[in-house]
């Protein structure tokens, strides 16, 4: 058994005028949830789309199972659930799922057995004669899933697998993920919410203008940033902390959320002159701790500020 | 080869199952058997005898045999009621006033001195034969046609009276012949006669154009579905694009074969049951007009279904390749017309070499892939070509096949990725053609080394 489930060396895919992919390595382990971050535009979908050999990379190698075959003639073994996704919209949800099962390579009978457990495991099973057309978006979104999933892969390959997703859905979607992970499968999903992505990974990548930026174990990652974070709440005199949060030779970054903040302090303060300027300042604290890092303050340190206005755009847009 | 069958058979079972292919299949072969049943039905109504006047004009015999004649014709290749109503009027010593009158009464419905026409006779008219006729149904080739047959029947029996010739003697020698062409080749006679391969193969090569309009078109729309649908994405994680191509091709070229075959078989049924069917609507056999349904060997019947199937591949290929680069069903109307024109302009040659089917444009012309499927077959029915003739026409096709289901397969893969617009012919061309190049120098050894695994690969 090879314990390395997708290998990335130095691959590289270019387009007309711009590099979407440079020299990426990436190692997944089996069993790993593996967290692929990054703005949009990072690269992420043309990677995935690379492991699963629908895009032919320009240089470098992808070894899946450490073996030579590509990813289409182990279908049988990966789930594919792409960031455009779709149903044939007048078939039947059954039989749609029977066909998926059966082009990934397994036989019509397992297939149909198996869409028969996943429809009743999400509730579906009243729906499974109905065509796809007259289901509701949260629906037809289960059985996209379903339909990536049904095979029991051993390695799960979600690109953007929440966005889109209303919040039943979404943890829906997050408890069949991690049950799957739970049962040894390899996860590989995309995502720019990092929340999501700090409660699932155990691993996680950044990239962003298609080159790797921080790649490791979150722990690792999130003690290998080195500054010093904390965590603040506020009762009391919020426009006097806001001033002391903007003075620089104290304070790097601020993730401000109005009541509380996050920030990350200047490589040369430390934790008690803050305290010390904030009482002074007359602001009622109550809550100071020294804290890890969160996924989302290292990845605004590594990615820039500018990329995550234009998620927050996207993200309040969607 | 499990997922391309998986494919197949989803493209056949969602394709038959909706209503506008039970329609379509359906329609057909009702509206054949109301063009057989309607006609004759409609005529037995129109079937109160025609109220002919005959102005007798003429000396001698002439009018009364005319008369006889048409009193005497009956409907139905003589089976039926008499087919006109005569009455002969004298024409007295103002034909004229007489005949003037008689036009008055032609058209008035349903009352006892109504006619429906008027004959008119006179010595001139007998010799020269132009006989003056004044209708309501003048209008009527098929009337106007039977009326002179009669007439003139009657009319040669009188001239060879007066020529004081025993018309019973005479009439034999005056039966019409008709030419019975055999179609001999290689100085063998056939057994096949010559309209017929003839009809065959027109028949054969519009069935093919309408099979490539139709499905051609559907495989078409097919690939476009699946991308707005955004499904290819899902679909290409696990099949290949060939894969995916091949399925829809085959997939849809079965459903067209069996809406085919299902419209084919009605028209022999309607010819070898015509019995039944003019018993079932009350009406003798012989009035019904059926589709002829020529004899062919089978050689030159597999000719034809081996010419087909390749022409379908070879077309419903670039089609699809052609949907794959569209984003909307309406943007391929425009993207597939030269594709549509070449099969158009296909058809188009095959009608204009009907009458040289041997000339140095026709054998080129079946040497070229994309209009062998027309006109190898109907140069074959009409001339019969050598078995080595068809051999190199077959196998160029089946070359143009396997080379335009490569390509179309480059930019299957390129093109269904591409939303929002289409693919222009420069991107095609460097995705599908100059990236595959190069791809395969690198992979040619490899190939060959490999060659039954390479092969196992693509299917």
């Amino acid at each position: 058994m090879h314990d390395i489930a997708i290998t990335l060396e130095r691959v590289t895919k270019r387009y007309a005028g711009h590099t979407a992919v440079h020299a990426l390595d990436l190692m997944i382990p089996r069993g790993s949830v593996f967290g692929l971050l990054g703005p949009n535009g990072a690269g992420k979908s043309t990677t995935i789309r690379m492991i699963m050999n629908i895009l032919v990379p320009d240089e470098g190698r992808i070894v899946l199972f450490g073996g030579e075959p590509a990813s289409r003639d182990l279908s049988a073994r990966i789930g594919y659930l792409p960031e455009e996704r779709g149903l044939y919209r007048k078939m039947q949800v059954l039989e749609q799922l029977v066909f998926l099962g059966e082009v990934k390579g397994i036989s019509r009978r397992r297939s149909r057995e198996l869409a028969e457990q996943w429809l009743a495991r999400l509730g579906l099973s009243d729906w499974a004669a109905r065509r796809v057309e007259d289901l509701s978006k949260g629906m037809q979104q289960k059985v996209q899933f379903i339909g990536a999933l049904l095979h029991e892969p051993e390695l799960v390959v979600l690109d953007e697998p929440f966005s889109g997703l209303d919040p039943v859905n979404s943890q829906v979607m997050k408890d069949v993920v991690v049950e799957m992970a739970r049962q040894g499968r390899t996860v590989l999903f995309s995502t720019h919410i990092m929340e999501q992505a700090e409660r699932m990974c155990d691993r996680v990548a950044i990239i962003a203008r298609g080159e790797k930026l921080v790649d490791g174990k979150l722990a690792e990652v999130k003690r290998g940033s080195g500054d010093v974070h904390v965590a603040l709440a506020f009762h009391r005199n919020r426009e006097a902390a806001a001033r002391v949060l903007a003075d620089r030779a104290l304070v790097a970054r601020t993730d401000d959320y109005g009541a509380s903040a996050e920030v990350t302090l200047a490589p040369q303060a430390n934790g008690d002159a803050l305290l010390q300027a904030l009482v002074g300042a007359g602001v009622g604290i109550s809550r100071f701790e020294v804290v890890e890092p969160s996924l989302q303050s290292i990845f605004i340190a590594k990615v820039g500020a500018d990329a995550l206005t234009a998620i927050a755009s996207e993200v309040n847009g969607a | 080869m499990h997922k391309v069958l998986a494919v197949i058979r989803r493209e056949f079972v969602e394709r038959v199952r909706t209503r506008a292919f039970l329609l379509s299949t359906l329609l057909f072969p009702a509206l054949m058997i109301g063009m057989t049943v309607l006609p004759v039905l409609l005529d037995r109504r129109a079937q109160a005898p025609k109220r002919v006047a005959v102005l007798d004009g003429a000396t001698g015999e002439a009018g009364s045999r005319v008369a006889d004649a048409l009193a005497a014709a009956r409907r139905n290749g003589g089976s039926g009621g008499a087919r006109y109503a005569v009455t002969r009027v004298l024409a007295g010593d103002n034909p004229e006033r007489r005949r003037d009158s008689l036009v008055r009464q032609v058209g008035l419905r349903g009352e006892s001195d109504g006619l429906d026409g008027v004959l008119v006779l006179t010595d001139d008219a007998v010799a020269s034969g132009k006989i003056p006729y004044y209708g309501v149904n003048v209008g009527s080739p098929q009337d106007m046609r039977r009326l002179e047959t009669e007439v003139q029947t009657a009319l040669r029996l009188e001239r060879l009276r007066r020529a004081g010739i025993d018309p019973f003697v005479a009439l034999p020698a005056l039966r019409a012949i008709d030419l019975e062409p055999q179609k001999v080749s290689d100085g063998a006679v056939t057994g096949e006669s010559g309209s017929a391969s003839f009809l065959l193969a027109y028949t054969m090569s519009f069935l093919l154009y309408l099979a490539l309009l139709l499905y051609g078109n559907q495989v078409m729309t097919s690939v476009v579905e699946e991308k707005s649908s955004r499904i290819s994405e899902v679909l290409m994680g696990s099949l290949r694009p060939f894969q995916l191509l091949l399925g829809k091709v085959l997939g849809v070229g079965a459903v067209g074969l069996v809406q085919l075959a299902v419209w084919a078989g009605t028209a022999m049924a309607l010819t070898r049951f015509r019995v039944q069917l003019a018993g079932l609507f009350g009406v003798a056999p012989d009035a019904l007009r059926t589709m002829p349904i020529p004899e062919v060997s089978p050689g030159l019947l597999a000719v034809f279904l081996l010419f087909f199937v390749l022409g379908f591949l070879f077309f419903a290929s670039m089609y699809a390749a052609v949907g794959s680069t569209c984003s909307t069903v309406q943007e391929t109307q425009q993207a597939a017309l030269p594709v549509t024109m070449t099969i158009a302009v296909g058809l188009i040659l095959m009608f204009s070499l009907f009458g040289e089917p041997n000339g140095k444009l026709a054998r080129l012309l079946s040497l070229l892939p994309p209009f062998a499927p027309f006109m190898t077959p109907v140069r074959h029915a009409l001339v019969h070509l050598s078995a080595f003739e068809i051999a190199v026409s077959a196998l160029l096709l089946a070359a143009g096949v396997v080379a335009v289901a490569w390509l179309a397969g480059q930019i299957y893969r390129t093109g269904i990725l591409m939303h929002g617009r289409r693919a222009s012919l420069r991107e095609v061309w460097r995705y599908a053609v100059l990236k595959t190049m190069r791809r395969w120098r690198r992979l040619t050894p490899v190939i060959w080394r490999r060659w039954p695994r390479s092969w196992a690969m693509c299917c």
